[in-house]
């Protein structure tokens, strides 16, 4: 519970640390007049209304001699992060495990707002969010100030509790945690403390990592904004995302161009990382680069055990997660999410297609290295061991798409991407099918009466049109995309629904192509 | 001590935007409803708006180019320009 336990004692000391240089004393933050110490932690849904709420006030507070200060319990780089976040403008300072300061402020919760006056004693203290009680404590800060300050909203919840101090577990039960290896020693760990992670272990990124990445490059050159929280894009930061994400530095000119493709407006990236819809970032990789660092375009293409699919794709991933902030369960707001969204790259397996690859179509010459953003859903898998035929077999290609999006959702604005397997493409080349062809059929193919399309979610074209009409599944043939990739046993193709209603396009870039984009 | 790492964030520390006062009374007051153009969002407006003219505003509709991006600055320029209060209808 929640409740005022005004100590007259001196403040003890802080053994903190702030993200600016200089040390940090009870002395100096009541030099104006008063200082508030607001003892908070990441993980305590109390703390963070607490910074919501209190942190609009700092700056008057600290023109009338009040300075206000949030203590984290946690690393500092969380502490600047989350008080960014939650709009907290006075200052920050984060203390280390054992938690020293707590300890010595006798803490058992968080938040703990320490009223210290002048003289450096302390003159009020509020545990949790009791609102009566911390207009109180300010009311306290009036008085030692002479100056009238702003209180929070009287807004619901008024009394809400805190969560336990980290000062306050039980040491025993820490010294076994440290022992078993979960303490910040274990750098792996340590990335999951600060939430420098999509849920998976990653590789910290040191100092040296990061400038290994970079190589040449300067890292403090900005590729852009990354939405939604606008975070800026530097080379440092996409070189710190790749090292998370276990990429070696060869594979960084194509995670860079990744993420120009990514952050072109005309992706629509701020859509696609905020949505409901389980909408991932599909890279596609065409060209010499796939060899030359070793990116899977044949068996498994779509699967696990290639380092370079697997890291590029959870680069651009994380840099949407982490700098972009869009965290699953917070910013990111996907209903159910999808496992193309840790990560997903593929290569286009150009050598066993019978056409001409997905960036020579989009306008790149054959020998140019490009990479394509596409977003995407989860693969459905298509088995197709029986067609004799090109026509069955792009009958039952396209139609695994009908339910793409929703199973009355036609026609459908958006790209379906759909992975052709060798064996599948072996039948249209010794056809003699182009792409062209093939697309064709497959956008004549899928098609159904207006009628039988009036049920549950459906589109405003279905309800404007003649019953009798046919309403096709794509709203153009361009709609399909055609790639090929897989192993050369198997009649398994793959097809991925769109990210809809975005106006999201595909965007492409040349690998190694100039920052900031220039087209 | 912790272990020196470069952080994956952009750290910078933002000032939080102030919300604008809230005005005592509607009446008399330029009110923009602004449809995101979610499915649905429109016919939440035409509710809204009829309370709205019933309480004394003065109702305008305005809608951004699609729900899914930020509203260009020139629509928020604008909306400023011409309006007391806003109103921005989420649906589906």
């Amino acid at each position: 519970m929640t409740e005022s336990h005004p100590r007259r004692a001196g403040a003890p000391a802080l053994e903190v640390r702030r993200p600016v240089p200089g040390e940090v004393t009870i002395a100096g933050l009541a030099a104006g007049g008063a200082a508030l110490l607001l003892f908070v932690s990441e993980e305590c849904p109390t703390s963070a209304m607490a910074l919501r709420r209190l942190g609009p006030l700092c700056p008057a507070w600290q023109e009338a001699g009040l300075t206000s200060t949030a203590v984290f319990e946690d690393p500092l780089e969380v502490a600047v992060r989350v008080s960014r976040r939650l709009g907290w403008a006075g200052q920050v300072a984060a203390e280390d495990p054992p938690y020293t300061t707590s300890r010595d402020y006798q803490l058992v919760s968080v938040p703990t707002a320490v009223l210290v006056d002048r003289a450096g004693t302390v003159a009020g203290t509020v545990t949790g969010w009791d609102h009566a009680a911390l207009v109180a404590l300010i009311g306290q800060a009036e008085t030692l100030l002479g100056a009238e300050l702003p209180v929070p909203e009287a807004a619901e919840p008024l009394l809400k509790p805190g969560c336990s101090s980290k000062a306050a577990i039980d040491p025993e039960l820490a010294a076994i945690s440290a022992q078993a290896g979960s303490a910040g020693a274990d750098g792996i760990e340590e990335m999951f403390e600060r939430g420098w992670t999509d849920g998976l272990p990653v590789v910290p990124p040191t100092p040296e990592r990061v400038e290994a990445m970079l190589g040449e490059l300067d890292g403090s050159v900005c590729l852009g904004l990354v939405p939604p929280d606008m975070g800026e894009a530097t080379l440092e930061r996409v070189a710190s995302c790749a090292v998370l994400a276990g990429c070696r530095p060869a594979y960084f000119p194509v995670v860079v161009a990744a993420c120009q493709a990514a952050l072109d407006p005309a992706f629509n990236l701020h859509g696609q990382a905020v949505t409901t819809q389980p909408a991932g970032q599909l890279v596609v990789v065409n060209g010499p680069v796939r060899d030359a660092i070793g990116l899977n375009s044949r068996m498994g293409a779509l699967g696990p055990g290639f380092r370079a699919n697997l890291t590029i794709g959870r680069a651009l991933r994380l840099l949407v997660t982490l700098t972009g902030g869009a965290m699953p369960g917070k910013l990111d707001r996907a209903t159910q999410g999808q496992m193309g969204k840790v990560g997903f790259c593929i290569a286009e397996d150009e050598e066993a297609s019978p056409w001409e690859p997905l960036h020579v179509e989009r306008g790149f010459r054959p020998g140019q290295s490009v990479v394509t953003l596409i977003g995407s859903d989860a693969p459905l898998s298509i088995s197709d061991h029986r067609s004799r035929t090109p026509e069955d077999l792009a009958w039952v290609l396209a139609w695994a798409a009908a339910s793409a999006w929703s199973t009355n959702w036609w026609p459908l604005e958006e790209p379906s991407v759909f992975v052709i397997c060798p064996e599948h493409a072996e039948m249209f080349r010794a056809a003699g099918w182009t792409k062209h062809r093939l697309r064709e059929f497959m956008f004549q193919a899928v098609h159904k009466p207006a009628s039988e399309l009036r049920r549950g979610e459906t589109t405003p074209f279905v309800h404007a049109a003649d019953p009798a009409a046919e309403v096709p599944k794509w709203a153009s043939p361009e709609a399909i995309v055609l790639i090929v990739a897989g192993g050369e046993a198997g009649r398994y193709s793959a097809v991925l629904g769109p990210c809809t209603g975005m106006g999201s396009q595909i965007v492409s870039r040349e690998v190694g192509s100039p920052w900031p984009p220039t087209t | 001590m912790a272990a020196d790492y470069v952080s994956p964030f952009d750290d910078r520390v933002r000032a939080a935007e102030p919300l604008a006062p809230r005005p005592a009374s509607i009446n008399g007051r330029r009110v923009i409803l602004l449809d995101i153009r979610k499915n649905r969002g429109a016919e939440f407006l035409d509710r809204i708006e009829t309370l709205l003219q019933g309480a004394g505003a003065t109702t305008a509709r305005s809608a951004k180019e699609i729900f899914s991006k930020p509203a260009a600055l020139a629509l928020i320029d604008s909306i400023a320009d011409h309006a007391d209060l806003v109103v921005e209808a989420l649906a589906d």
